[in-house]
């Protein structure tokens, strides 16, 4: 299990837990999972298969803390100045960890094939697509092509998003296996959740109800009904990249970054609600 | 000894509690899942777990072990808990707000769904337009306006509110609670017509659907107004209270009628949709004003006499419904057989030569001896129904009949209601089918009573049509600032009471109803025509109550169309003029037909055998 973290790093090695929590349910989801029928088969986890509903609901809240707990410790390190000491390369390389804890939840939602996560699919293709020169072989890379249905998402989903996440992380933490701390807590977060509150699949006529995407992303959403299409992928890149500048700038240049970081997160915040705000309209 | 850490107690307590919810609500899941198949056609189909019982089907090509459920009722088929699974449900399938994704849907019926959906049936452009033409609020008969925006109008005009309490219950837009008790409990929008009543009472029993439409889905809307439907089976609806000869019938929903002569084609089991094309009653994808218009089955196209552009072969009819419906039917017109056609080029799909039947469905030979030439094909009872064609005898080559419709003297009766009252009371509560809700004010419709009989002549077009009292009326309209509303306006009609025998001679060359007068007496003596009506108006007196126009007028009276009108004055002296000679020549064949101004100059001017002394006006034309 290797050494405890230091306290400064609780977060950072509890993300890790998560991310433990989040593939070993993964991969009990697995042989349930089609992705030629993916709404069928999500109810059927969620409805038809004995226990299934609660794997499920693990899986989602440990990717949910994966995700917290990811952007807590990314809080953290900024805030207490800890960020010189990470080797830029492995900083820069741990920024990727933010976008592809989201691009993780993001397939997860897109997975559950219901209207809420077709819409999300045709907004995702066409804000890959807005990206100049290399915008629609960008999205057959990561969505397929056309017409492709869930495959290639449920692909990268269990491969790519697992794969990278943990490998980036046995970098950064250097270790491969949350200590048993972490372990333990994100595994008891995670099922007391899961227990209590159950993840729904959303509707299956996309004519019937208001679709809405993921929590975590409706300030995007709501950016991309009134600002252009490129919106969707030019505020996450700009994050990104204000994220993995931290470890270069310092001064005025840093408290620069530092105020577009908290621009995006307030415009982010902003959006969510007033998408939240109109809909309850 | 180590103390248990607090966090750790926490997070086992919360787990505790999370699993003992899981397994409470994993008991739940379980006992409400059902145990019946989840496939149907190929697909994963959940509803069928607990939908499983035989009579939840609807059977035929839409049975739910074939189709499922989904694809008519929406919902989430895939679902094992019933909210969710319920989500979305569309209960009356075919209703037109949903249909696009139910009977509508890609793969399914688009094409007809989209063509319903302009079908004065869904629009009831004519029924809105006429209304309020009549009741003072547009400047003619002609409209766009229809039920969907008549509906959603947050300030409704007095005729638009009338319409919306007395008429939008009757059209393909409504849902079942907000819905004319004449269709209600039957289906929407396509269920309208295909869904058939339930045969069952079991309260989960799926009410069958099929592409036949029996005739009974038509007499809930058309056995209102125009009557078409009550008439053709023989029913005239009577005022509670109003003496029937042989007593009153009651009809399907309580209404009292009397026995009168039915159609003929329903005496032979024809049904409503035997004639009525697909485009008559589902519309060609125009929105058509004027049901006219819309209809495009005559009665020239089965018993002809048919022109050369209404018959041709089967390998020029370019209509992929009618060939759709002949696949359904699984029968097969051949390349150089004749298809007769109905107006715009419609195909009578159900009608062929007899030669071309197989023997064993030629109908049987008439009194005559001779097997008719045509035949249909009955929708409903699948039986060939013969066609006689219309023979070319005195009767039908007479040179004064050019202009007459085939309806005008084959239509035995047709409903008339001449003194209808229509008022709005303030105080009174009504259903408005735009709120789907009670509200305040209410129209009232009185009237003495209900009457039936030969129907009046009109002109439509070029045409000599029947017609009845469209819209003899007075409206009080209610408050504010509402002048009454007083109009004398008949429609023309096909009143679906024909017969094989036609009318009298006498009842149109004799008859002051036929010519528009009203009920009252003829004189047809040696100073004129004269007509005393039996109830006189009050102005003015010598018109009477029920009459549409006066005798020779200097103008004739407006219809409920812009091409409708009553005779004219030279229309009436001509119809009238050959009374007199009635009750000796009773013959269309007779030799004085012929030429018949000849031979009322022969007759005034004393070259003819005839010892009649005729009065000098029949000479007038």
């Amino acid at each position: 299990m290797g050494e405890r973290p230091a306290d400064g790093h609780r977060y950072g090695a509890l993300s890790l837990g998560f991310l433990a929590v989040t593939v070993l349910s993964g991969v009990a989801l697995v042989p349930l999972y089609r992705p030629e029928e993916a709404h069928a088969a999500v109810e059927a986890i969620q409805g038809g298969i004995p226990g299934a509903w609660l794997v499920r609901a693990v899986h989602a809240f440990g990717a949910l803390g994966f995700l917290l707990s990811t952007v807590i410790h990314l809080a953290q390190v900024v805030v207490r100045g800890d960020v010189a000491r990470v080797p830029v390369g492995v900083w820069w390389r741990s920024t990727l960890l933010l976008p592809i804890a989201y691009a993780g939840m993001l397939t997860g939602f897109l997975l559950r094939g219901d209207a809420e996560a077709l819409a999300a699919m045709a907004v995702g293709r066409g804000v890959l697509g807005s990206v100049p020169w290399i915008g629609e072989g960008l999205a057959t890379l990561l969505l397929g092509p056309q017409g492709a249905g869930l495959g290639p998402v449920a692909l990268h989903h269990a491969g790519t998003l697992t794969v990278l996440p943990w490998l980036l992380s046995i970098e950064h933490g250097r270790r491969a296996w949350p200590d048993l701390r972490s372990w333990v807590t994100a595994l008891l977060a995670s099922i007391a959740i899961g227990g209590i509150v159950p993840v729904t699949p959303g509707p299956a006529d996309g004519a019937a109800a208001r679709l809405l995407g993921p929590w975590y992303l409706l300030g995007l959403q709501g950016m991309l009904l009134d600002l252009p299409v490129a919106t969707g992928w030019i505020v996450p890149a700009a994050a990104v990249l204000g994220v993995g500048m931290l470890a270069h700038a310092r001064g005025r240049a840093r408290t620069a970054v530092m105020t577009v970081l908290a621009g995006v997160v307030a415009a982010w915040v902003g959006w969510t609600v007033r998408l939240l705000v109109a809909g309850a309209g | 000894m180590t103390r248990f850490p607090r966090p750790l107690a926490v997070l086992l307590v919360a787990a505790g509690v999370g699993l003992g919810t899981a397994w409470v609500r994993e008991a739940r899941r379980d006992d409400a899942t059902g145990r019946g198949p989840d496939r149907a056609g190929g697909r994963t189909e959940r509803c069928l777990t607990c939908h499983d019982r035989p009579d939840e089907s609807p059977g035929g090509a839409h049975a739910a072990e074939a189709i499922g459920c989904e694809p008519c009722h929406l919902g989430n088929p895939w679902a094992f808990d019933k909210e969710r699974a319920h989500a979305g449900l569309e209960r009356e399938p075919g209703v037109l707000d949903t249909v696009g994704r139910t009977c509508g849907r890609e793969g399914c019926h688009a094409r007809e769904a989209g063509r319903v959906a302009t079908s004065l049936m869904a629009t009831g452009r004519g029924l809105i337009a006429v209304d309020r033409w009549v009741l003072g609020e547009t400047p003619g008969p002609d409209g766009t306006e229809d039920f969907a925006a008549l509906l959603a109008t947050p300030r409704p005009t007095p005729a638009q509110d009338h319409l919306r309490r007395l008429c939008a219950g009757c059209h393909l837009q409504t849902r079942g609670d907000n819905r004319d008790d004449a269709v209600r409990g039957i289906g929407s929008g396509c269920g309208s017509c295909h869904a058939t009543r339930k045969a069952s009472l079991t309260i989960r029993a799926h009410v069958p659907v099929d592409a036949k439409v029996p005739d009974d889905r038509c007499l809930g809307c058309h056995s209102r107004s125009g009557r078409i439907s009550l008439s053709y089976a023989g029913l005239a609806e009577l005022k509670a209270g109003q003496d029937a000869p042989g007593g009153a019938v009651r009809l399907f929903d309580g209404r009292p009628a009397a026995r009168a002569p039915a159609d003929v084609h329903h005496e032979r089991g024809v049904g409503c949709t035997d004639c009525h094309l697909h485009t008559d009653v589902m519309g060609d994808g125009i929105a058509h004003a004027h049901q006219e218009q819309q209809v495009a089955i005559t009665c020239e196209a089965c018993h002809g006499p048919v022109q050369e552009q209404d018959e041709r072969p089967w390998a020029t009819v370019d209509d992929p419904i009618t060939r759709d419906l002949l696949r359904m039917r699984a029968t097969v017109r051949t390349p150089l057989e004749p298809a007769r056609l109905g107006s715009r080029g419609v195909p009578v799909w159900n009608a062929r030569p007899t030669v071309d039947l197989p023997i064993e469905a030629r109908p049987a030979a008439g009194a005559d001896g001779r097997t008719a030439p045509w035949a249909i094909q009955g929708e409903t009872d699948g039986r060939e129904h013969p066609v006689r064609q219309t023979p070319a005898d005195p009767d039908h080559r007479l040179a004064g009949h050019r202009r007459l419709s085939c309806s005008s003297c084959h239509s035995a009766w047709a409903p008339t209601c001449t003194s209808c009252h229509t008022r709005f009371a303030p105080e009174g509560r009504q259903w408005d089918f735009g709120l789907g809700a009670v509200a305040d004010g209410e129209w009232v419709e009185e009237s003495e009573r209900f009457g039936w009989g030969p129907p009046t002549l009109a002109v439509q077009g070029d045409r000599i049509v029947p017609a009845i009292p469209g819209m003899v009326l007075t409206a009080d309209l209610g408050p504010p600032n509402h002048a009454p509303v007083s109009r004398r306006l008949y429609a023309a009609i096909d009143p679906h009471t024909t017969r094989k025998e036609s009318r009298s001679c006498a009842s149109c060359h004799a008859s002051s109803t036929a010519l528009g007068l009203g009920t009252g007496t003829l004189d047809l003596g040696d100073d004129g025509p004269r007509f005393t009506p039996a109830e006189p108006r009050s102005d003015p007196p010598a018109d009477a109550r029920d009459g549409w126009v006066s005798l020779v007028p200097e103008a004739p009276a407006p219809g409920t169309r812009t091409d409708v009108r009553s005779l004219d004055a030279p229309e009436q002296r001509r119809t009238l003029r050959v009374a007199p000679c009635l009750p000796c020549h009773t013959k269309s064949a007779d030799a004085i037909y012929r030429d018949f101004d000849r031979s009322v100059r022969a007759l005034l001017d004393g070259g003819s055998r005839c010892t009649f002394e005729a009065p000098r006006w029949i000479g007038a034309r």
